[in-house]
């Protein structure tokens, strides 16, 4: 057994996934009886690629998420009340109830944040990176973002110039081969990976499958080993997405209204882990509950927290407030 | 606006006359040696010193990891600036002609503009984004367009636009120093026609309160401008005080945004006309924005319309003939100024 396959991996690796998985759905219930407002895209059935990417960073480590980054988020160390109070639009969120679901920001916890513009948080990642290696700070940037970032000219011109430049960054492509609602092949014919076509700029590329976490775990660590020593690397984890594009969305004109739900029980990769290691089944079992507990003891103390003040709205546009008010 | 902290540098400071493209460098140059973060960031901008030599001879100073050459993907290196601005630099990204921004607005205006906002003061985006801007070199239309309009409409955005080589290094200095994202609008124009005596020793006041300066005291009318047009402004008013008699009173702005109210108030007070001047197309352009503060706020100081004078609603021509009917010339101006002196 390698140093990567103990039980305590196997455990912490459960741990996180599981606390997406339980704060998605309960974001989900949360919505559905109207406790909760906004957009919400889901990212239950691709916890493997935050967490296995995740587990291998360190605290300041620079991380860049998209829409779809509640779990890029915790996975990072954003808190479930932070994140919960931030959904609520509260005060006490994590970016203070401006942001919402879409634009969590956290740099305390590494999370320089979501960009809800496709592919937009590529170049903050790597050009954070850089940045602190101007510096002399010892960290790495990670950027996640979907498959439909490979149709915007911010990922070409982003990659090539992390490479040009030897920026530490490991890009993540989350491919669920979905865009929106938009099936790849009907966005790129047929792509083949994005894997293939990044190696050809000569960044070191790799896929895992999405479905196995020990699987993204284990190359997320040798990549992130190799993007530590000053190059860009680049990992496709295939995922399935089991929701529609966000909550109430009627993707069904694009695909059948089960594939989702049938990806998730062939392919969910919380319980393949589980059914990996059967030894721990009772230790799996009593973090289900802590984290069950964890999710409804924060949303109680989070839900009662303070609610923002108007005259808030104003603030933190500038660092000086101009004072300018419309009368 | 908010500043660093300053650190002397151990640059040897002396008065110099320099050329508007040469203040450029100069603010550059000290700000590049005064503080290891700030990074100048474009195409050409090493050894050819950009199109324009704004900052000719920095990368030999400097080294290429400070100033550095970059690819032709505007998008990705204001993207990679607001990155590497958020982990501590102080970027200062050159947009070969400011026409080329409309690639990279996506991360100035989702990006940079909102981070400090989104984040509740968490980050702090401390960019700095200069772009040569502006008609009269004959560069034609994709490559003479005016458009500190759209920046000054984003909330997160300050704009600066110098129209004098003194200003140009003072207000390049501060706005490096500056926390906030600024958007630096030069004039190409200017370059190499304006020139002022700078005292390098002398340290940009910190942090800039009144951003307006009175170019010129007067008593029948008010005219607001900024940027290439100051000039003209200063040309049209000379002629017609020595041809007509009437002394316009003329505020340069200096910066869109924090936008100097006060000053425009206290000068209409006294003159009680306003004319704005600016070289952004008039129909939408901030002049708009001026008239209607004015009329709103001062409306009982007013003795006269307010009239704008801004770019015809056309592309920049190439044609010189075709430009000078598009953008506002000396005469125009002088022949609306006298119109509302009169009125
Ligand atoms: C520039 C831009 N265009 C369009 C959208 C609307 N939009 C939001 S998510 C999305 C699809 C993104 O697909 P992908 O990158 O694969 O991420 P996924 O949703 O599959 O996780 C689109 C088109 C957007 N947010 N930004
Ligand atoms: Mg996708």
């Amino acid at each position: 057994m390698s140093e990567l396959d103990t039980a305590g991996n196997g455990l912490r690796l459960y741990r996180s996934m599981v606390i997406i998985r339980e704060v998605e759905l309960h974001i989900e219930r949360l919505h559905r009886a109207g406790r909760m407002a906004g957009s919400f895209h889901s990212s239950v059935g691709q916890e493997a690629a935050a967490v296995g990417v995740c587990e291998v960073l360190r605290p300041d480590d620079l991380v860049s998420s998209t829409h779809r980054g509640h779990g890029h988020a915790l996975a990072k160390g954003v808190t479930v009340g932070g994140l919960l109070a931030e959904l609520f639009g509260l005060a006490n969120g994590v970016s203070g109830g401006r942001g919402g679901s879409m634009h969590l920001h956290h740099p305390d916890s590494g999370f320089l944040g979501q960009n809800a513009i496709v592919a937009g948080g590529m170049p903050w990642a790597a050009g954070a990176a850089w940045g602190a290696r101007q510096q002399g700070r010892d960290i790495i940037g990670v950027s996640f973002f979907g498959d439909g970032a490979a149709s915007q000219g911010l990922f070409y011109e982003t990659l090539r110039l992390a490479k040009l430049w030897n920026s530490p960054c490991l890009f993540v492509c989350e491919n669920n081969g979905l865009a929106h609602s938009m099936p790849a092949e009907r966005l790129f014919g047929d792509p083949g990976t994005h894997c293939r076509l990044v190696a050809e700029h000569g960044i070191k590329a790799e896929v895992v499958d999405g479905s196995d976490v020990l699987s993204v775990y284990k190359v997320a660590h040798s990549l992130v080993g190799y993007v530590r020593t000053g190059y860009p690397a680049f990992l496709e984890v295939t995922v399935g997405r089991a929701r529609a594009h966000s909550l109430n969305d009627p993707e069904y004109e694009y695909r059948d209204r089960d594939s989702g739900k049938n990806w998730l029980e062939e392919n969910d990769p919380i319980s393949s882990l589980r059914k990996g290691l059967p030894d721990l089944s009772e230790e799996f079992d009593q973090i289900d509950l802590e984290v069950s507990t964890l999710i409804s003891h924060e949303t109680t103390r989070v839900e009662s927290g303070d609610i923002n003040q108007a005259n808030d709205a104003l603030r933190d546009v500038y660092t000086v407030d101009s004072g300018v008010r419309n009368d | 606006m908010h500043f660093v902290t300053y650190t002397q540098s151990t640059l040897v400071y002396v008065m110099t006359e320099l050329k508007y493209a040469e203040a450029v460098r100069a603010a550059l140059r000290a700000e590049l040696a005064t503080d290891e973060r700030v990074v100048v960031l474009g195409q050409e901008v090493g050894a050819l010193g950009g199109v324009f030599t704004t900052t000719k001879g920095l990368q030999r100073e400097f080294g290429p990891e400070r100033v550095l050459d970059t690819p032709i993907s505007e998008a990705a290196i204001a993207g990679w600036a607001v990155g590497a601005a958020m982990a501590g630099m102080r970027p200062v990204v050159e947009i070969m002609f400011m026409d080329f921004v409309m690639l990279a607005m996506d991360q100035i205006v989702n990006g940079a503009a909102k981070l400090r906002y989104m984040s509740n003061g968490q980050l702090s985006v401390p960019l700095v984004v200069r772009m040569p801007a502006g008609a009269g070199t004959r560069h034609g239309p994709q490559h003479s367009q005016q458009l500190e309009s759209w920046f000054a409409h984003v909330p997160g955005l300050i704009v600066a636009m110098p129209s004098r080589a003194v200003d140009v290094y003072t207000m390049l200095r501060q706005a490096i120093r500056s926390d906030d994202p600024v958007v630096f609008v030069e004039s190409k124009y200017l370059y190499f026609r304006e020139s002022g005596e700078i005292d390098e020793s002398v340290l940009p006041e910190l942090p800039v309160t009144q951003t307006a300066r009175v170019v010129r005291e007067g008593t029948d009318l008010t005219v607001v401008t900024a940027g290439r047009m100051v000039q003209r402004v200063v040309e049209a008013a000379r002629d017609l005080h020595e041809s007509d008699g009437i002394a316009c009173e003329i505020i340069d702005l200096r910066y869109l945004w924090p936008l100097d109210t006060g000053a425009i108030a206290r000068s209409v007070a006294r003159t009680s006309k306003l004319a704005v001047v600016h070289e952004a197309v008039q129909t939408f352009g901030w002049g708009g924005e001026i008239a209607s503060w004015v009329a709103e706020y001062c409306l009982a100081d007013l003795d006269g319309p307010i009239v704008r004078i801004g770019s015809q609603r056309a592309p920049v021509p190439f044609a010189e003939v075709l430009e000078n009917a598009v953008v506002p010339t000396e005469a125009l101006i002088k022949e609306k100024l006298r119109e509302l002196a009169t009125y």
